[in-house]
């Protein structure tokens, strides 16, 4: 009892630990991605080729002034940013990073807690991620910041259909809801093989679940200046800045653990595979934002609701049809 | 003990939903009611249904509810009248459901499962399963008639979407 409880508690301080600093890298890899894209080089000045520059970023956030405008509700205004960034993080709380090892005797899986119900966990929790947009958009009391909320919430209702729709192919397949059966049925085959509709749907789902370019309607600067953001600055601004780059990381967690095989592979220790392969997928994101121009709104739902929602729905028939003819 | 927890945080959050003059204020309270009302289902081992309440309610329809709220600017009409026609329907269907609650607390006793679904069994095999076994077999009819209700809604909110044009 005791050595199950000391070590959930470190497990749950590295992986806190280990994506905030992730959350907080990802924007040097993102500007750097970004400047070779553009055929820059991107933040070179702080340390060696700019590895110094998120500490710096994080200095400076610091020590801005904190604003919080006059007719804002204040106690609202405060609470937004928070809550964009806690189901972030605690959505990695299922999600197995590596096979369980044995220490002292005893058998750790490396997953926080296996909740036999881990896949609807993370649905539940990305779908509380927009509260965070919503109320920060609605507190500042200003029009960019209200227009900002209003259209990414409309978005992220939209998507989110899509996104979880997109899983239940997955979780046909594997039978089971939790995410450690789930990486475990994956043993010969990625479920990528199965299901390249359902990974392609999460993908572009997710990527308009986190607002990114081009799904990054809320925060058009063209037209909201910064969108639900307008009006945060300081430490708060940078709140927001982690949830999402927190979401990327998980995010990208979850396409591994769904349709990449989780941990397994050949040869290198589990959670070096996790690693590798997460990081792969974080690419593709960065890549995507830095290929793609934004969506117009109108283009935006067409696209969710006329053609990724269309598709999710196919993509369970058609598996559903299979299974019944491979007669699994 | 974790009832305990859960009860206030569901009672004060149900309190401050008709007691908070923002209504943005209250929509958010009404989600962390939800979240007590998931957290009892937890402590009656429906991790299921916890989830459902969650994902649904908290995440779906409250998100339309505080989209609705934004749109309408309600938060600004702080000078509204207040209503007491209302009064005489809200005191007698509270007499009722008080009722009703009282009687299911002094006759009413502990439910246990019946048949194979023993504690244990389901513990083993989890209760999503039997949850959707039983809405498609024992369960069908009303599983459908729900259906068909939400369809007739959807059919309806279309309806009332085109008049516009």
């Amino acid at each position: 009892m005791i050595f199950w409880l000391i070590s959930t508690i470190i497990k749950i301080i590295v992986v806190f630990g280990i994506i905030l600093l992730a959350a907080a890298y990802l924007t040097l890899l993102e500007r750097k991605i970004a400047a070779r894209i553009q055929n820059r080089l991107g933040p070179m000045e702080a340390g060696f080729h700019g590895l110094l520059q998120p500490i710096a970023d994080g200095i400076k956030l610091f020590f801005k002034e904190d604003i919080i405008p006059a007719e804002a509700n204040k106690a609202l205004f405060i609470l937004a940013p928070i809550i964009a960034v806690i189901p972030a993080l605690v959505t990695f709380s299922v999600i197995p990073f590596g096979a369980p090892v044995k220490i002292l005797g005893h058998i750790v899986p490396l997953q926080i807690t296996d909740v036999n119900i881990g896949i609807l966990f993370i649905l539940a929790l990305t779908s509380l991620g927009v509260y965070g947009v919503v109320v920060g958009g609605w507190a500042s009391n200003s029009k960019y910041a209200l227009l900002g909320g209003l259209r990414t919430a409309a978005q992220m209702i939209s998507y989110e259909i899509s996104l979880a729709l997109s899983i239940i192919g997955v979780i046909m397949i594997a039978g089971s809801l939790s995410l450690a059966n789930i990486v475990s049925a994956q043993s010969h085959i990625w479920f990528i093989v199965f299901q390249p509709a359902g990974f392609l749907i999460y993908l572009i789902a997710s990527t308009a679940e986190m607002n990114r370019v081009p799904f990054d309607l809320g925060e058009a600067e063209g037209e909201l200046v910064a969108g639900f953001h307008t009006e945060y600055s300081s430490m708060k601004f940078a709140f927001y800045f982690i949830g999402e780059y927190a979401q990327i990381v998980v995010n990208s967690a979850i396409i591994t653990t769904l349709f990449l095989g989780g941990w397994q592979g050949p040869f290198l220790p589990s959670v070096i595979w996790f690693i590798i392969k997460v990081f792969a997928v974080i690419l593709v994101y960065l890549w995507f934002r830095w290929t793609y121009p934004r969506l117009r709104y109108d283009e935006l739902m067409h696209f969710g609701w006329k053609f990724l929602l269309p598709l999710a729905l196919a993509n369970i028939i058609v598996t559903g049809f299979v299974m019944i003819l491979l007669g699994k | 003990m974790l009832f305990y927890v859960f009860s206030i945080i569901a009672i004060y959050s149900a309190l401050m939903v008709i007691l908070s003059r923002n209504p943005l204020t209250s929509a958010l309270y009404l989600v962390l009611c939800f979240f007590a009302i998931a957290g009892f289902y937890v402590i009656l081992d429906m991790e299921f249904l916890a989830a459902m309440q969650v994902l649904v309610y908290a995440g779906a329809i409250m998100v339309l509810v505080v989209l609705v709220i934004m749109l309408l600017n309600l938060a600004n009409a702080k000078n509204i009248p207040k209503d007491f026609h209302q009064m005489f329907i809200a005191v007698i269907s509270f007499i009722l459901l008080f009722f009703e609650i009282f009687l299911y607390a002094i006759k009413g006793s502990g439910k246990v499962p019946t048949g194979i679904y023993t504690t244990a069994f389901i513990k083993t095999i989890g209760n999503t399963q039997i949850i959707g076994e039983f809405l498609f077999t024992k369960y069908i009819f009303p599983f459908e008639v729900a259906s068909i209700l939400l369809l007739i809604a959807i059919i309806g909110a279309f309806i009332f979407a085109r008049r516009k044009f």
